[in-house]
C-alpha cells in the first residue's frame, strides 16, 4: 500500500505535467473539431448537392480512418510532400479533425430535428439562408446536441491517449505513464496512477455534461 | 432481407474470402522459403539434457530469437517475400540448426530487446545489439559475432564535417541505443531526438526534420542503399562489437553458442553470411573479415559511466 | 501537390509484393478484431446481466466494473496488459493456441492485447445490450410477467431475444471502431497493418524493388480502413433503420463512444 502512495508523491511532477499536456490537447483539440465541424455540417445542410457530397466525403474519410493512421499521415506523411507538421499541430489537428466528422453529423441531424419547416418559414419571412442558420436553426441545434457532444468529448479524451502512444509522442498524461514505468518497473502502481488521471477527466467531463444537458438541453 | 443491403453482405463476405484466399496462398510461400535454407550438411543433431536452455529448446522445438524487422542488411521484414531476413537471421538459422528446431522470429526493437529475453518471451538476442558492460549486466553476451563502426549519416550539401560540428544540429538516433550517449558526450550541445524505430529516423533525414542520424555504418549503409542522396561521413568515430544476448547466468547456453559461433566462422558460414548480406553493398577497402576482438575487450569499450 | 499525384511515387502498387503484404498485414487486424468481438459479446452479456439484475450486491459491482474500464483509454488498458500479463498466462496462451489459428496469433503477446481489446469492449457491450432491453416497452416486462412466467424464463423467452436483437445495429457499429482499435496493437510491435506499412518503408527497395515513400502508404492504409467501415456503418445504419420500422423503439444512447454516436447521427438523420 505505501508503495503506491510513494509512485504518486516520487513521480507527482511527471503524472501532473502529464495531466496537463492531455488537458490542453483535449481542449485545443475541442476548438478545432468545433469550429471544423460546424463548417462541415453547414456544408451538409446546404441546398447545393455539390457541397453536401464534399461535406460527405469529409466524413467518410475521418469517420472510418483510425486515430493512428491519420497521426501517421500526418507527422511523418506529410513534410515529405513539403508541409512541415510539428508534434502538437499533429496532434491537435488529427484529434480535432478526427472528432470534427462525428460533430458535423451530430449538428446535421440536430438541423435535421429543428425542422425544415423553420427553415422555409424564416426564409418566406425574408431571412437569407446564413442569417436563418446563425439566428434561428444553429442555436437550437447546438442544443439539442449536447448530449452527444458529451459523448464525444469523452471519447476525446481516451483517443487524446492515442497521441502520446504514437510516434507524434506528446509527453501527455500516457506518455509520461510508460516514461516513469521504464524506470521504475513498478507496472502496477504506475499504469494505476495513469488511469486514476485518465478517470478524473472522464469522470468530470461526464459531471459537467449531465449538468450542461439538464440546464440546456432540448428535447425532442 | 432488404436488397440493398443483402449487397453490402456481399460485400464484405467477398472481401473477407478474397482475404482469406490470399492468405492461404500466403503461407504456402512462406512455409517454402522457411526451411532449406543455408543448413549446414545434415550432421548428426545433440540432443541436449532436458535441464538445460538447449533441451527446452528441443523441447518446444523452435529457437525464438529477437531480431530488428527495418534494419536491412541486418534483420528485416522483406515485404517482397514475406520473410524476415538478414544477417543476425542467418546466424540465428545456424544455431536452430545446430539444436534441430525451427527459428521463430519476433519483433525486438533497441529498447525493448532486453525486457523481452528477461521475460523469456524471447531465447536470443540477435538484434545488432552492442556490448555493453551496462548490458552485461542484466544479461550475458556471447563473443562478438560482427564488428560494426559508429558513423554518421548527412544528406548531400550539408555543412556538417564531423562530429564537433553535430553541436546545434539535431540528431537522430534509437531509444537505448549506445548512440544516445556517444553523441551526447562528444557533442554535448546537440539536439537529440530519439525514436524506437531506426526508418523513423531514415524518414526524418528524409523530410527534413533532423540534420543527421548516429548509428552503425552498416544499419546506415541500409539507408544509403534506398536514398542515394544521403551520405557516410566516413568516420568510424566507435567501435560496436555485436553480442549475442542470452539470459543472466545461463553459462551452458552461452557456452553453447560460443562453440556454435567459432564453428559458424572457421566453417566459412560467417564469410558467406557477410559476403551476401554486407559485403556486396560496401566498397573494398571497407571489407572486413570475422571479429577478432573478445569478449572482454568488447566489454571495456563500453564500460559503466561513474 | 505534386509530390502526392507523382506516378512515380505510386509504382510501389503494382511493383513487387507490397499491395498483398499490406493485405496480409489487415487481415491480422481483422482477425483480431474477430476474436474481439465474440469475446465481448460472451463477456459483456454476462457483465450485462449482473447489471441488471435485482440483488445490488451483484449490479453495483458490475457496475462500477464496467463504468471504470469504459472510461479508460484502450491504449493505456493494451499497454498495462503487455507489461503485466504473468509469463505463465503467456505461456499457456501460446502453448495452448490450435495450430490452425493463423500465424499471427501464435504469439504471445497477442494474449495481452485480446485480452486488452476485451476487456474494454465487453464493458462497452454490456452498456450496449443493456440500453438494448432496457429499451423494450414497460409492456413486455409486464406481459411476460403476467404470463407467470419466472424472472429467468421473462428473460429467456420474451426479453433477451428482443432486446439483444436491438442491439444488433450498435454491436456493428462498435465492431467498426474495434477494428480502428486494433491499429494500437502495433505499438507493441505485433505484426499488423501499420507494422507492414512499415516494413514496405523501410526495404521495399532493398534487394531492387522500387522504393515506397511514407505518405502514399500510410493513404493506401487508410483506404483498406475506409473500404471496410464505410460498408460496415452502412450495414449498421440499414440495420437500425429496420430495427426502428419494425419495432418503434429508439436505442438509448451509450454514451463516450464516437460510433454509436455516428450510429444514432446516421439514423436521425440519413445522409442523403
Amino acid at each position: 500500500m505505501t508503495e503506491l502512495w510513494e509512485v504518486l508523491t516520487e513521480h507527482f511532477p511527471e503524472f501532473s505535467s502529464g495531466l496537463w499536456i492531455t488537458f490542453r490537447l483535449v481542449a485545443f483539440a475541442f476548438v478545432i473539431a468545433m469550429a471544423v465541424g460546424t463548417l462541415v455540417a453547414a456544408l451538409r445542410v446546404a441546398p447545393v448537392k455539390a457541397l453536401n457530397r464534399i461535406g460527405g466525403i469529409y466524413v467518410e474519410i475521418f469517420r472510418n480512418v483510425p486515430l493512428l493512421v491519420l497521426l501517421i499521415i500526418a507527422f511523418s506523411g506529410f513534410p515529405r510532400a513539403g508541409v512541415s507538421v510539428g508534434q502538437w499541430a499533429a496532434g491537435i489537428g488529427c484529434l480535432g479533425l478526427y472528432t470534427a466528422a462525428y460533430i458535423a453529423e451530430a449538428l446535421r441531424s440536430g438541423v435535421f430535428s429543428v425542422g425544415k419547416g423553420q427553415i422555409e418559414a424564416a426564409l418566406s419571412l425574408g431571412l437569407t439562408y446564413p442569417r436563418t442558420m446563425r439566428r434561428i436553426i444553429l442555436p437550437q441545434a447546438f442544443r439539442t446536441v449536447i448530449p452527444a457532444l458529451g459523448s464525444l468529448i469523452i471519447a476525446m479524451i481516451k483517443n487524446s491517449a492515442i497521441v502520446g502512444g504514437s510516434l507524434v509522442a506528446l509527453p501527455d498524461l500516457l506518455n509520461r505513464t510508460r516514461l516513469v514505468q521504464s524506470r521504475t518497473f513498478q507496472t502496477d502502481e504506475v499504469f494505476f496512477w495513469g488511469a486514476v488521471g485518465f478517470l478524473l477527466l472522464t469522470v468530470t467531463a461526464t459531471l459537467a455534461f449531465r449538468y450542461l444537458e439538464q440546464r440546456f438541453a432540448i428535447r425532442r | 432481407m432488404h436488397k440493398r443491403h443483402r449487397w453490402h453482405l456481399l460485400l464484405i463476405a467477398m472481401l473477407v474470402a478474397a482475404a482469406t484466399a490470399l492468405a492461404a496462398c500466403g503461407d504456402d510461400d512462406d512455409d517454402d522459403g522457411g526451411d532449406g535454407e543455408e543448413t549446414t550438411a545434415a550432421t548428426e543433431v545433440e540432443q541436449f539434457p532436458a535441464n538445460t536452455t538447449m533441451g527446452k529448446i528441443q523441447e518446444a522445438g523452435e529457437l525464438r530469437i529477437g531480431v530488428k524487422y527495418d534494419v536491412p542488411p541486418f534483420g528485416l521484414n522483406n515485404p517482397q517475400t514475406g520473410e524476415v531476413e538478414g544477417f543476425d537471421i542467418d546466424l540465428g538459422n545456424y544455431i536452430a540448426d545446430k539444436l534441430g528446431v525451427e527459428v521463430k522470429t519476433r519483433e525486438a526493437t533497441s529498447d525493448n530487446r532486453i525486457p523481452l529475453l528477461v521475460d523469456g518471451t524471447i531465447d536470443l538476442i540477435l538484434s545488432t545489439m552492442t556490448i555493453t558492460e551496462e548490458r552485461d549486466q542484466e544479461i550475458d553476451f556471447s563473443e562478438p559475432y560482427y564488428v560494426a563502426n559508429g558513423d554518421v549519416l548527412v544528406p548531400e550539401g550539408t555543412e556538417i564535417a564531423s562530429l564537433d560540428d553535430l553541436n546545434g544540429k539535431r540528431v537522430c538516433t534509437a531509444l537505448g541505443s549506445t548512440y544516445a550517449d556517444t553523441v551526447e558526450k562528444e557533442a554535448p550541445q546537440a539536439d537529440l531526438r530519439l525514436v524506437d524505430l531506426y526508418s523513423e529516423c531514415f524518414d526524418q533525414i528524409q523530410t527534413g526534420s533532423v540534420d543527421a542520424v548516429s548509428t552503425d555504418n552498416v544499419i546506415l549503409t541500409g539507408m544509403v542503399i534506398q536514398d542515394d542522396t544521403l551520405q557516410l561521413l566516413g568516420l568510424d568515430f566507435t567501435t560496436e562489437p555485436y553480442g549475442v544476448g542470452i539470459q543472466e547466468g545461463d553459462t551452458e547456453m552461452k557456452q553453447f553458442v560460443d562453440e556454435t559461433l567459432t564453428e559458424y566462422i572457421d566453417s566459412g558460414a560467417w564469410q558467406e553470411a557477410y559476403d551476401e548480406w554486407v559485403g556486396q553493398h560496401l566498397a573494398e577497402d571497407q571489407q572486413q573479415g570475422p571479429p577478432d576482438i573478445t569478449l572482454e575487450e568488447a566489454i571495456e569499450l563500453f564500460p559503466l559511466e561513474k | 501537390m505534386s509530390y502526392l499525384f507523382d506516378p512515380d511515387h505510386w509504382e510501389w502498387v503494382w511493383t513487387g509484393n507490397n499491395l498483398r503484404f499490406l493485405f496480409e498485414g489487415f487481415l491480422v487486424n481483422l482477425e483480431i478484431a474477430l476474436i474481439g468481438i465474440v469475446l465481448s459479446l460472451i463477456f459483456g452479456l454476462l457483465l450485462a446481466l449482473m447489471r441488471i439484475s435485482k440483488p445490488r450486491l451483484v449490479s453495483f459491482p458490475a457496475g462500477v466494473w464496467v463504468d471504470v474500464w469504459r472510461n479508460l483509454p484502450l491504449i493505456l488498458i493494451i499497454l498495462y496488459l503487455a507489461l503485466a500479463v504473468p509469463t505463465s498466462w503467456r505461456q499457456a496462451y501460446a502453448d495452448g493456441i490450435p495450430e490452425f489459428f493463423p500465424d499471427a496469433l501464435q504469439d504471445e503477446l497477442v494474449l495481452g492485447a485480446i485480452l486488452g481489446l476485451v476487456l474494454y469492449n465487453s464493458a462497452v457491450l454490456c452498456e450496449i445490450m443493456r440500453s438494448g432491453i432496457q429499451s423494450l416497452d414497460r409492456g413486455q416486462f409486464e406481459a411476460a410477467a403476467s404470463l407467470g412466467l419466472t424472472y429467468r424464463q421473462q428473460m429467456r423467452f420474451v426479453i433477451l431475444p428482443q432486446g439483444l436483437r436491438r442491439m444488433v445495429p450498435a454491436t456493428v457499429s462498435q465492431l467498426i471502431t474495434l477494428i480502428k482499435d486494433t491499429t494500437l496493437i502495433s505499438i507493441i510491435a505485433i505484426p499488423e497493418i501499420i507494422g507492414h506499412g512499415g516494413n514496405i518503408i523501410s526495404a521495399a527497395s532493398f534487394g531492387g524493388g522500387v522504393q515506397a515513400p511514407l505518405l502514399q502508404v500510410y493513404l493506401m492504409i487508410g483506404l483498406f480502413f475506409i473500404v471496410i467501415n464505410f460498408s460496415l456503418s452502412r450495414l449498421s445504419r440499414r440495420l437500425e433503420i429496420r430495427e426502428r420500422e419494425r419495432t418503434g423503439t429508439t436505442l438509448k444512447r451509450v454514451e463516450g463512444l464516437e460510433d454509436q454516436v455516428a450510429l444514432e447521427t446516421d439514423v436521425a438523420a440519413p445522409p442523403r
